[in-house]
């Protein structure tokens, strides 16, 4: 790495700097600013300047940093006569931009975030021209695309629309490229600029090749507003004329041109590239003119120039030979000057005369005979007039179009259409001219403005004319451009005068018939007025919101308030993965398993038909006895299973939930709504039954014990102490699930506490009980009965079926009884101190064990008198204090409600 | 740093959950827990992090009991990095929820704690129904959070989303009874490679698989997301954005690459990445309410990281890694944007808020750009190492719905920016609005949680090297799980 | 094959009680399926082997396989949980629609977090 790569670096690194200094800058020195930065554009220019000359003795400065490395992407930087060239303009144009902007922006306002943006873009279009990495390139190419839509947006409301138009076509046309720069990587075997370039064959061999040209072309088209996408480049037109001057005109918009110029070392000359190239090229170089020509906004008609003029850029490009791309990068250079020229004036009438509309404007070459010659000069230059350098850049392009040969006679029509676009930029420059500058004097009152207003378009129209005749200066830039963009050239000598040449004559006829079609300029303006005009923008629009209105059809499904929208589409999935389940089994298949117990069918058949009940009534009491029922036989099934702890714990739980349903169905309507829809919903939740039979059929019941159950059935008593493996397992081995299972309980009170609002006194239960008289002597007898049985329960779950979570549902069938009975519990049964203390035991008795060096919930035993308190117990109680604080809650919130409704 | 530590991230917001049901106290005092408590596991989930980028596999088994037999926890880089951004995630919304409001019930920060635990857990576990378990232990809080003092449109949704999860859940409890049928194991390390031994099995872990894709809301079994998050209150959408269907989607990874090893689904997973990809920016550009139109989103980013499940190559699972860390602090600090806006207007249908509004517009504006995937943010590191992937292996219709889809996210960028932020063109509005702007602007202690989520945002961007190091990492560790198979069961 | 069925059963009731109206009529259809996946747990430690897992009450050949009984009570206790708080909702869906009770309209006031005394 060279000092003179630090320099590219550094140059980038100074327009961020730049860039967020300038609101602190506007802050102290106001719209002046902009003269700081155009030194400072200049400072970075000079920083550059070492390096540009290494580039124009046909070397190349580097400048490299690995960014990632997979995605590759490397911060490279490269510069080459074709990125001096850019750098150029860049810098150049910006420099006088920003020396335009303090007399064109009002005066005490604040423009902070205007120059943040304007320096950003200019960063970040310079680090596009000397992007050395393919996704370095693509980085720069969307920061100069959101700069652009905020700098357009600085227009007001009113920019809105257009700004979202630019952005969405050029944003498109940027993830083209994204994809065109990763495919090219991978064609190419690297992301490395320079490397990629230099492997025509692999990249044109590649059978990405035609994906990669054509999503190119569709990035440069996006940028360079070619047919279809022109129509956001005049909407832009919206922004401040700054803007429009130095992104829309000058810099920007040549990144498109930039980009074809950069790959037609890999593509020049191939079939479908000239075509394309040159036919949209040409169609908009010609559509363009023709709209420029019917517009009364002088910005307008600028706008639609320069769609136009890019139009020619993009078709000399894609003629392939040598002498076309150099005229075309000759004409990018001498397009930017006096683009810029005429923003700037158009600007400086806008601000003096306080319109930009032909209709309203006239006489100001009286007023204002300074502005009036620049715009004379630039806008000669843009007609391709002698002496001026868009005359040599016109002649060159006719030159280049005319050697077109990609079919018999295609230079014949290139060159028609070439001029045909000439002609018609000829008439509007004079209209433009004429609409403004001619006529008689209507606003005495204005006057010429100050010369800081004007110096610096005054600069570019000045260059733009002694540039034509000096033109050979500029060859050494030029021809090193052009041998940068095709590295087999032999890059011509640009002449200002090459004798009388058929371009000669084509510029003659070309000033002829745009004379001819000025002076009948009225006949030719209500003829251009009668045209159908293609509307690009309204027709973005309609797409736009039918692909807004394709995703609101996408999302209605999803905004029902109906739970079986949502609950039917896991269900029919499960059916779907079980359709491809029966394809899919082979081997064993589906069989029938071990023959079954007689007792089981005597179950299965109870249960079925409680089910089929459960599912057709309409009376809510029905439904929850037989909810009831549907548990009993599934407890049942289970302590047939030799499942007895889980038999219980389910019965317990079906009292509970019962229990609960009913709280919670007295407020509700005590019938249910008649269904509708029941056939789809039944042949669906059919076909989810069948599938769940056949999958527990083919998927279980055929292995022997697992080594884990056989483990636990040997090591329980051993390891444990604890003869009721399942509790064991609860609480010893699987520890973890019970911790979180108690959490999720604890989890649930709590937000039953945060749905429903409490109890005026928050105590369980209440004076108000309905059932009082009778049931409080009887909980007053069962109550010790009940708390006994409890504690036997809990005691005992380690050696018999138990435990923590059965003996603490039996307590709380106490608290609801309690509750019925109108007896209020004692203050820390209540649901803060309970849920509270079995969260803390829980987790702490897991981390005792890690203070002792031991994992998470390793038992311990604790030495008390009269033997040893052990770990696992104590887990065993934080859960049943968790199991507790929801069953007390239950009672407190749902029952409170109950009592209250009555 | 021992295994033994694995225990904490579950074990300390338990303990925390309890004390904070014992002893309210001031919210001062709450906040001061539940802060010091992530910000702890999220020192210990960085330095769990950097331990395993050598590759290290810790893994712990619970209750000193022989793996196989016990629950064990394992953490790997995935596991670590996981952990880190749903620790650092947490936090931020707690830091918001101080901000909107949304913290001032005492069982807010004790039901926050009991979910993150469930989250972490998850992250850790490699036990199938112990996963069921954290799964439930993080979904039952979500619950309470999501219907956060009642109300008609909330009880509503909770509803829906209550039932879904709930049928989610019951499918992937039949799942684990499935898998522990034909295989007698639940452990992850001894299910290895089971899919593609026997079709048994992969039916088994079909259906878990399934049932974790409507976790992750994975189309067509997504419509409760955003159906539902937008009604959460502005700081539990946060919360659950980054942290619910993140679990789903760890999940799907680390099943898919253990127990299939990667292979056998990548037609039926790539279908379904593209298909939720586009379904969910479709219904985002549709929607019009700003956390809407973000939360519909959350499905599209979904598909990305499914992308990168279905190529299972070393490129696609590192930037579906690095798309998922990144994308969670993104999403979260726009919908911290819309929730602010939200919690001062009273509605996240504004305009002109880019005057208005200069710091939230600045959050927005980085954060969204990031999301569409624009350079240099975090969110175009982590789409361009998809479409690399993605066309590395010639999958190029992958390719093009990406880059689609990216684009129609700049689309409903595009569209909240220009209404909300610019927008005041209906005079009508305008009128209204001047009222609103008489007495609402954002707090700074609304837009500050939002403002340093942009951080990530353009430092994983600009610097991304060492998140895609940490993310090559995590997929070298799905792409070739042994490591990760002898940590759990030895 | 009983228990397969048995699945089948719940399963089918389950899903049709889910695909109706009304938040009770879905969580009765919750119930069943959990019921489903329990029986589903079970069989899947193999069906054959059906003594208690006590260790000295039976033949230790004959035990069934205590694991997925550990489970599926871990899963009813779950399912127990969220089963009250789904009731919990209907209650709440039912005030929020028929606005009988202050306390839990849209804004929800304070009094809808305080803690119980």
């Amino acid at each position: 790495m060279s000092g003179e790569g630090g320099a590219l670096a550094a140059a980038l690194l100074s327009m961020g700097v730049l860039a967020l200094l300038s609101p602190v800058l506007d802050r102290r020195l106001g719209r002046d600013t902009g003269y700081v930065l155009a030194v400072g554009f200049l400072v970075v220019a000079a920083v550059l300047a070492p390096a540009a000359s290494t580039a124009l003795d046909g070397g190349a400065v580097t400048f490299s940093h690995a960014w990632t490395d997979s995605p590759e992407i490397s911060f490279t930087l490269r510069m080459d006569g074709l990125a001096t060239l850019f750098c150029l303009l860049v810098l150049g144009v910006g420099a006088l931009i920003m020396a335009y902007c303090p007399r064109y922006l009002t005066a005490g306002g604040r423009h902070g975030r205007t120059y943040l943006l304007l320096t950003l873009f200019g960063g970040a279009m310079l680090g596009l021209v000397l992007a050395g990495d393919l996704l370095l390139l693509f980085v720069f190419w969307e920061m100069t695309t959101v700069a652009s839509f905020f700098l357009i947006g600085t227009g007001g409301a009113r920019a809105a629309r257009p700004a979202v138009r630019a952005l969405l076509v050029t944003g498109m046309g940027g993830l083209a490229l994204l994809v065109a720069m990763v495919l090219l990587g991978i064609a190419a075997g690297s992301t490395d600029l320079a490397t990629v370039l230099r492997a025509r064959e692999e990249v044109l061999d590649s059978p990405l090749s035609p994906a990669i040209a054509t999503l190119l072309i569709l990035a440069a088209f996006t940028k360079s507003a070619q047919v279809p996408f022109q129509f956001w480049l005049p909407g832009a037109m919206v922004a401040i004329t700054p803007v429009s001057a130095y992104l829309h005109a000058a810099t920007m918009v040549k990144a498109g041109i930039y980009l074809l110029l950069r790959f037609s070392a890999l593509y020049s000359g191939q079939t479908g590239w000239v075509i394309c190239l040159m036919g949209v090229g040409l169609f908009t170089a010609v559509l363009g003119a023709v709209q420029a020509l019917r517009e009364h906004d002088l910005k307008a008609m600028l706008a639609h120039s320069t769609v136009s003029q890019l139009g020619l850029l993009v078709a000399a490009i894609g003629v392939g030979t040598t002498v076309a791309l150099a005229a075309a990068i000759l004409h990018t250079f001498a397009h930017a000057l006096f683009k810029a020229t005429l923003f700037m004036i158009i600007g400086v009438i806008d601000r003096q005369a306080g319109s930009r509309d032909i209709r309203e404007l006239s006489g100001l070459m009286r007023i204002m005979p300074v502005t009036a010659t620049l715009a004379g000069l630039a806008g000669l230059s843009m007609a391709g007039v002698l002496p001026m350098i868009g005359f040599v850049s016109k002649e060159s392009l006719f030159q280049g179009f005319a050697g077109a040969d990609v079919f018999p006679g295609a230079g014949v029509v290139a060159a028609a259409l070439a001029v045909t676009a000439s002609v018609l930029t000829f008439a509007y420059g004079m209209r433009i001219f004429y609409g403004a500058f001619a006529g008689p004097m209507l606003q005495r009152q204005l006057h010429e403005p100050s010369w800081a207003f004007i110096a610096p378009a005054a600069v570019a129209a000045v260059a733009g004319a002694v540039l034509g005749p000096a033109v050979s200066v500029l060859d050494p830039l030029m021809r090193q451009a052009v041998l940068n963009a095709e590295p087999w050239a032999v890059p011509p000598y640009f002449a200002f005068w090459h004798g009388l040449s058929p371009e000669l004559f084509l510029s003659a006829l070309t000033i002829a018939s745009g004379l001819v079609l000025f002076s009948a300029r009225d006949r030719v303006d209500r003829m251009l007025q009668r045209l159908p005009r293609p509307d690009g923008a309204a027709a973005f629009d309609r797409v736009h919101s039918a692909v807004l209105g394709a995703g609101a059809v996408v999302g209605r499904p999803d905004r029902s308030d109906s739970t079986a929208a949502y609950l039917a589409r896991p269900a029919a999935a499960l059916v779907v993965l079980g359709c491809v389940g029966v394809f899919a089994a082979d081997g064993p298949g589906i069989r029938a398993g071990a023959p079954s117990d007689p007792v089981d069918w005597g179950v299965l058949a109870l249960l079925a038909m409680a089910v089929a009940a459960l599912v057709r009534t309409r009376s809510a009491l029905a439904a929850v006895s037989l909810l009831g029922a549907v548990g009993l036989i599934v407890a049942l099934w289970f302590l047939l299973a030799g499942a007895p702890d889980v038999a219980l714990t389910l019965l317990l739980v079906e009292v509970l939930t019962a229990m609960t349903a009913a709280f919670v169905l007295s407020d509700l309507s005590t019938r249910f709504p008649r269904p509708r829809r029941g056939a789809a919903a039944a042949a669906l939740a059919g076909a989810a039954g069948l599938v769940a039979a056949l999958g527990t059929l083919a998927l279980t019941g055929r292995r022997e014990l697992s080594p884990a159950g056989a483990y636990f059935l040997e090591a329980a008593e051993p390891e444990t102490g604890g003869r009721n493996v399942v509790n064991t397992i609860l609480v010893d081995f699987r520890g973890l699930d019970t911790l979180g299972e108690a959490s999720v309980l604890a989890a649930a009170a709590l937000g039953l506490l945060l749905l429903l609002p409490g109890q005026p006194d928050g105590t369980v239960g209440g004076p108000r009980a309905p059932y009082g008289r009778v049931l409080g002597p009887a909980h007053r007898l069962l109550l010790p009965g009940i708390a006994g049985l409890s504690a036997y329960l809990f005691l005992r779950g380690h050696y018999e079926p138990g435990g923590g979570f059965s003996a603490a549902l039996v307590a709380g069938t106490a608290v609801a009884f309690g509750y019925l009975a109108g007896r209020t519990g004692p203050r820390w049964l209540s649901p803060r101190p309970l849920l509270a203390a079995g969260l803390v035991l829980g987790a702490a008795v897991g981390l005792a064990a890690m203070v002792l060096g031991d994992p998470f919930l390793t038992p311990f035993t604790i030495p008390v008198p009269g033997g040893g308190l052990s770990s696992p117990l104590l887990f065993d109680a934080a859960v049943y204090l968790m199991v507790l604080g929801l069953v007390v809650t239950v009672v407190d919130r749902l029952g409170a409600g109950r009592a209250e409704h009555r | 740093m021992s295994g033994l530590v694995l225990a904490l991230p579950v074990a300390v917001p338990l303990l925390a959950a309890g004390v904070l049901v014992a002893c309210p106290g001031g919210r001062r005092a709450q906040r001061l827990i539940t802060s010091a408590v992530s910000a702890g596991i999220l020192v210990l989930s960085a330095v769990l992090l950097a331990g395993s980028l050598d590759g290290t596999v810790r893994g712990l088994s619970m209750g000193g009991w022989p793996p196989g037999f016990a629950i064990v926890f394992a953490a790997d880089a995935l596991s670590t990095l996981m952990l880190c951004v749903s620790a650092a995630l947490v936090l931020a919304s707690l830091a918001f929820a101080a901000g909107t409001g949304d913290d001032a019930s005492p069982w807010f920060a004790p039901l926050a704690m009991i979910l993150s635990a469930g989250v972490y857990g998850a992250f850790l576990t490699a036990d199938l129904f112990n996963l069921f378990v954290f799964v439930e232990v993080m979904l039952v809080p979500s619950y309470a959070l999501l219907t956060m003092s009642g109300g008609r449109a909330r009880t509503a949704a909770g509803r829906i989303y209550l039932t879904f999860s709930l049928l989610a859940s019951t499918l992937l409890l039949a799942g684990v009874g499935l898998v522990y049928g034909v295989t007698g194991t639940v452990n992850l390390g001894e299910l290895a490679g089971a899919a593609r031994q026997s079709t048994a099995a992969a039916l088994a872990v079909g259906v878990v698989l399934l049932a974790l894709a409507a976790k992750a809301a994975v189309v067509p079994l997504h419509g409760w997301l955003p159906r539902t998050y937008p009604e959460a209150p502005p700081a539990v959408t946060v919360l659950f954005s980054g942290l619910l269907t993140k679990v789903g989607v760890y999940g799907l990874l680390r099943v898919y690459a253990v127990v299939h090893e990667g292979t056998g689904l990548r037609w039926p997973v790539m279908a379904a990445a593209l298909l939720t990809m586009v379904v969910g920016v479709l219904g985002a550009v549709g929607e019009r309410g700003m956390r809407s139109i973000l939360t519909f989103h959350m499905v599209s980013q979904i598909g990305y990281i499914l992308l990168g499940l279905a190529l299972f190559t070393r490129a696609g699972l590192t930037a579906a890694v690095f798309f998922l860390v990144q994308y969670v602090l993104v999403k979260a600090a726009l919908l911290m944007c819309a929730g602010a806006v939200e919690t001062a207007y009273g509605t996240d249908r504004t305009d002109s808020l880019a005057r208005r509004e200069p710091l939230i517009a600045a959050a927005f504006l980085v954060s969204a750009l990031s999301l569409a995937g624009l350079p240099p943010l975090s969110g175009f590191v982590a789409k361009l190492g998809l479409v690399d992937a993605a066309a590395t292996e010639s999958d190029h219709l992958a390719v093009g719905v990406a880059v689609g889809v990216s684009f129609l996210t700049l689309v409903s960028m595009v569209k909240i920016w220009a209404g909300s932020f610019w927008g005041g063109e209906d005079p009508s509005r305008e009128e209204s609005l001047l009222r609103l702007m008489a007495r609402a602007t954002v707090r700074p202690a609304l837009a500050v949680p939002a403002l340093v989520l942009t951080v990530p945002s353009v430092v994983l961007g600009i610097a991304a090297q060492p998140l895609l190091t940490a993310a090559a990492e995590a997929a070298g560790g799905l792409l070739d799980a042994s490591a990760y198979v002898r940590a759990v069961t030895r | 094959m009983t228990a397969a069925i048995a699945v089948g059963v719940l399963t089918a009731g389950g899903f049709f009680l889910l695909l109706r109206p009304g938040l009770v009529r879905v969580t009765f259809g919750f119930v069943l399926l959990g019921h489903a996946a329990n029986v589903l747990l079970l069989a899947a430690g193999g069906p054959e082997r059906r003594e208690p897992p006590l260790i000295g009450d039976g033949d230790p050949a004959g035990m069934a396989d205590p694991l997925p009984q550990a489970f599926v009570l871990t899963a009813i206790v779950i399912t127990f949980g969220i089963t009250v708080y789904l009731l919990g909702l209907a209650r709440a869906e039912h005030l929020a629609g028929s606005g009988s009770r202050s306390g839990t309209g849209p804004e929800g006031p304070a009094e809808s977090a305080e803690p119980p005394r």
